[in-house]
C-alpha cells in the first residue's frame, strides 16, 4: 500500500518534506514514522524522545485531522493515508 | 477573501469592499516582518489544512461577534522586513464587535493554523517557536 508522509518546518528540513512510503498492511503509525525518521539521527531525535515516544510538542495529523497522542500510538495506517508530522505552529 | 498566497494584498481594496449595508466599523490587523536583526523571513504552510482552518475561524468569528465580513490573507514564501505577513479585515455594525472579532481571529490563527516562520539571519536561520508550546492548536479539525 502507499502512504504519503509530510514533515513540516524543522522536521521537513531534517527528514524531507514529502515522502511516499510503501509499508506493509496494518503497520502502526508510530512505527512508520520511526522507520522514516531513523535515516537522520537529528530528525529522529527532534520527533522522538529517548524512550522512543513522540515528544510532547509533536503534532500528528492523519488525512487533515489531528490525532491525540494516545491515538497516534495505536493508530494503524491504511492505504492512501496522508500523515503529517510537525512542531507547534507559529503563524500570524 | 480567505487566502494563503505569496503575493501581497491591496489593503485599501479590502477596506473598500468591506463597507456594506450596516457597516459602522472596520478593523484592520496587519502583521508585518519585524526588524529583529534578520534579513528575511521564510513562511511555510500545510496549505490544504491551513486554508480550511482559516475558513473555519472566519465563520466562527462571524457567528460569535456578529461580523458582516471577514478577510484573512496569510502570506507564505520569503518576505523582507516591513512586508505584510498577515492581513485581517473585519467589518461590523459597531466597534466593539469589530475589535473583538479581529482579536478572536488573530489569536485563533496563532493557536492552531499549521503555518511556520523561519527567520533568516546573516548567520543562518532560526525557526520561530510557537506561542502554544504544548502541542499547539485546535484539536477539533473538521
Amino acid at each position: 500500500m502507499n502512504v504519503r508522509v509530510r514533515f513540516f518546518a524543522q522536521f521537513g528540513e531534517l527528514l524531507g518534506t514529502d515522502i511516499i512510503a510503501e509499508p506493509s498492511s496494518g503497520v502502526a503509525l508510530d512505527s512508520l514514522i520511526k522507520e522514516i525518521a531513523s535515516k537522520n539521527k537529528e530528525g529522529y531525535d527532534a520527533i522522538f524522545d529517548e524512550h522512543g515516544s513522540f515528544r510532547e510538542f509533536v503534532i500528528i495529523m492523519r488525512n487533515g485531522k489531528r490525532l491525540d497522542m494516545a491515538d497516534a500510538k495505536k493508530a494503524r495506517i491504511a492505504d492512501g493515508d496522508e500523515i503529517a508530522v510537525f512542531p507547534p505552529v507559529a503563524g500570524g | 477573501m480567505i487566502a494563503i498566497r505569496t503575493d501581497d494584498v491591496d489593503i485599501g481594496k479590502l477596506i473598500r469592499d468591506a463597507k456594506q449595508r450596516g457597516t459602522g466599523a472596520i478593523v484592520v490587523f496587519d502583521g508585518v516582518v519585524r526588524d529583529d536583526d534578520i534579513k528575511e523571513m521564510n513562511l511555510e504552510a500545510y496549505e490544504e489544512v491551513a486554508l480550511k482552518e482559516l475558513e473555519r475561524i472566519a465563520q466562527d468569528a462571524k457567528k460569535k461577534h456578529n461580523l458582516l465580513s471577514v478577510d484573512i490573507i496569510h502570506r507564505t514564501g520569503r518576505l523582507v522586513v516591513g512586508e505584510n505577513i498577515l492581513v485581517i479585515v473585519v467589518s461590523a455594525g459597531h466597534r466593539e464587535e469589530a475589535y473583538a472579532g479581529s482579536r478572536f481571529i488573530i489569536e485563533a490563527i496563532k493557536a492552531g493554523v499549521p503555518i511556520w516562520k523561519k527567520e533568516l539571519t546573516k548567520d543562518g536561520g532560526r525557526w520561530v517557536p510557537g506561542e502554544h508550546g504544548h502541542g499547539a492548536g485546535s484539536r477539533k479539525h473538521k
